[in-house]
């Protein structure tokens, strides 16, 4: 295994931020609450809204103008994580029911690519999660107006924990874990799972390549609840030493 | 040995008078400047004056220049010119992908009416060129194989087998002994390491 | 509005949380004298910059500059084939600037879609650099200057001039010098150098203005001003002279960070 440094950092204009390097690959995630109505289809809760850009800073693989076929696959991968493994319960989003709710724009950025992308999005992902803080808001009864109060603010409530793992697969012998870009380009397949706190898995993403076998995806799947142990551990250990000068 | 001299862009080095410029350095009132972040360097050679340079670490990246002999890869063929990418100028590999074109007129130095590109060169082959223009709006590097030296280094046969130069036009396939055209380089034993 | 659909989208509309605020909570900017860091007016008084060289491993070079809360980084690619042919590109290469702020750069959160102050900012860097680097060593080739500013707490442009310098310093680009930026902000009949955010918005109205410099420190040339605003002849002259200084304060910084940037890689072989 390559060794994660996930880090907080502090974006100060954004409600939660994280900056984590997984190897050479480094991605920063910022988080930005906005109100706005509740969906009609579901008023008791809000939206999580996750994008993944793939600037030309990153790689001289992208080029400058609308999001790559690559990164709208991340984009909707990391949205299938949020949905399928409810990090956050989006309940938890509503203010008032009907009237008023948050959306979290998650803005994930990576800003050097070396491979490996959506584990190290993920892990971005649930760090600014867990660093974000939201002003209290209330709604005046009188005026029928939302009020904010910036002194009050509170941690969202993040309850799962999935962490994602990458193989790239050469022609079903060989498994490589957290692979660079070199690796990634020159493989056969790449697969990514993702489990939670749970052993459970969350979400599998295999697109395309070489066939697998069944044992292998065992292996495969077995290796990921493994290093979701790891990983969690870091993003633990590195929170808590971010807490105390909060 | 004392540490190197360090410098960033814009840094003075020294007068005219002392030093000669060389490569990292440009001249302005009489005086050189640094033009890279790097190790400044001081060199006599024979000359009156030492010649002063500024050297990076990692090689910086040279361009296709003229005069410049290249090692480039054959990507499609017709019957007007050849067209290639620029892999290596000199022994150093370029980093990104540089296109350059070779003409009918230029693949021999005799009997230039008489040149088929077809038995020339083959897509994939390996090519060491000469260039002779930076081109013009539409077109890219020109590129010259007329001279003995330059010309077809590596080539594939329809076998897929690495082909044995036999004269200056032909190459011989090993397994099929099938012969094909080339236009052959005499490889000098300096460029055989690049 | 055109509909975004290569990517994930929220709903319709969304307002910032701030719009919301007690309008009480909108503190008076900056009592008369002294600034809210700190700093005192009028004097060359800049932010502390923290840079560093060589971050994005996929880049020729890269640069990452701090100061106060303003964060960017930059990375230059090439020099590579152009891609856009035309007569000027022949003899010298072409450079390219692209700068964006990053969507949660800003007290309100920004759209994906480069806005006009993106171009804006990415003309006045392409500008401020252009004199500094040495373009026609690069004929027919092109270098990318990619900046993104992470967090954007005033003198955007003048620091996203430093760190792109920086950055091709860095990727061994030619260059005559490298390229400082420093900006001032007209507050009434004193300066302000090196604004944050919050002081380049706010401020009584009149007698309002901003000035960028791009310096070439060791040439002590100027390589590009950006001024707007209501200023007299003299203020401006002022200004500039003001702005020099705060790029001469900078200067032993960046030429720190890219000697170590230098030092970190292994020396060349004597040749």
């Amino acid at each position: 295994y390559n060794f994660t440094y996930p880090f907080s950092s502090s974006i100060s204009t954004a409600n939660g931020s994280a900056l984590v390097k997984i190897g050479n690959t480094t991605v920063i995630c910022g988080i930005k609450g906005e109100l706005t109505c509740p969906p009609s289809d579901a008023p008791n809760k809000g939206y999580i809204v996750p994008n993944v850009d793939l600037p030309p800073l990153c790689s001289s693989r992208f080029r400058p103008g609308p999001p790559s076929e690559q990164a709208q696959v991340a984009s909707q991968f990391i949205a299938d994580v949020i949905d399928s493994s409810n990090v956050i319960q989006k309940e938890d989003l509503c203010i008032e029911k009907g009237k008023l709710s948050w959306v979290l724009y998650c803005d994930i950025i990576c800003l050097d690519y070396d491979g490996n992308l959506l584990d190290t999005c993920v892990v971005a992902l649930l760090a600014a999660l867990k660093n974000a803080r939201l002003p209290e808001v209330t709604i005046n009864k009188e005026t029928d107006l939302a009020e904010v109060n910036t002194d009050k603010l509170h941690h969202l409530n993040v309850s799962k924990h999935p962490v994602s793992s990458s193989f790239s697969i050469f022609d079903n012998t060989i498994v490589i874990v957290d692979p660079t870009v070199e690796e990634e380009t020159l493989s056969t397949a790449m697969m990514t799972v993702v489990t939670d706190e749970d052993d459970r898995l969350c979400m599998l993403h295999k697109p395309g390549g070489s066939a697998l076998s069944g044992e292998k995806l065992q292996d495969c799947i077995s290796r990921a609840v493994t290093r979701h142990r790891e990983v969690s551990k870091l993003i633990e250990k590195v929170m808590d030493s971010f807490e105390p000068d909060k | 040995m004392s540490p190197r001299k360090l410098c960033v862009p814009g840094e003075k080095l020294c007068s005219t008078e002392d030093c000669i410029p060389g490569t990292g350095t440009y001249l302005r009132h009489g005086y050189i400047f640094a033009a890279l972040a790097g190790y400044v360097f001081r060199k006599n050679e024979g000359e009156e004056l030492p010649v002063i340079s500024v050297v990076k670490e990692t090689e910086a990246q040279l361009l296709p220049d003229v005069g410049a002999i290249v090692t480039c890869k054959v990507t499609s063929i017709n019957p007007r010119f050849a067209k290639v990418h620029i892999l290596y100028v000199g022994s150093t590999p370029l980093k990104d992908r540089f296109r350059g074109t070779i003409r009918k007129e230029d693949v021999r130095a005799t009997e230039k009416d008489k040149v088929e590109i077809y038995k020339s060169f083959r897509p994939g082959d390996i090519v060491l060129a000469k260039v002779i223009s930076l081109g013009d709006v539409q077109s890219n590097y020109l590129l010259t194989t007329a001279e003995n030296e330059l010309g077809v280094v590596v080539a594939h046969s329809e076998a897929g087998v690495q082909m044995i130069p036999i004269s200056w036009c032909e190459m011989q396939c090993p397994r099929t002994h099938g012969k094909e055209f080339r236009k052959v380089a005499r490889v000098q034993p300096e460029f055989l390491q690049a | 509005m055109p509909v975004d659909t290569k990517r994930v989208r929220g709903p319709e509309e969304s307002q910032s949380p701030l719009l919301f605020l007690p309008s009480i909570a909108k503190k008076s900017v900056a009592a008369e004298r002294g600034r809210q860091d700190g700093r005192r007016r009028g004097q060359a008084d800049v932010r502390p910059v923290f840079a560093r060289c060589g971050l994005v491993s996929q880049a020729k070079g890269s640069a990452y500059i701090e100061a106060g809360n303003t964060k960017l980084i930059c990375s230059v690619f090439g020099p590579r084939e152009a891609e856009r042919k035309d007569e000027a590109g022949a003899s010298s290469g072409r450079l390219l600037c692209d700068l964006r702020f990053a969507p949660f750069s800003c007290p309100n959160r920004g759209a994906w879609i480069p806005s006009s102050e993106d171009k804006d900012t990415a003309q006045g860097l392409l500008e401020a650099l252009r004199p500094g680097v040495r373009l026609h060593r690069y004929p027919r080739a092109q270098i990318e200057v990619n900046v993104l500013v992470l967090e954007n707490d005033g003198s955007a442009l003048a620091h996203a001039i430093t760190c792109a310098s920086m950055a091709l310093a860095d990727a061994g680009i030619e260059m005559y010098d490298v390229v400082l930026g420093c900006s001032l902000r007209l507050d009434g009949n004193s300066f302000l150098l090196d604004p944050t955010l919050q002081e380049e918005t706010a401020g009584e109205p009149g007698a309002q203005g901003s000035v960028t410099v791009a310096l070439l420190p060791s040439l002590n040339q100027v390589s590009g001003l950006q001024a707007d605003g209501d200023m007299r002849e003299d203020t401006l002259a002022e200004a500039v002279r003001a702005c020099m200084e705060g790029c001469h304060k900078l200067y032993p910084v960046i030429q720190r960070a890219l000697l170590r940037a230098v030092h970190k890689r292994a020396s060349p072989s004597e040749s």
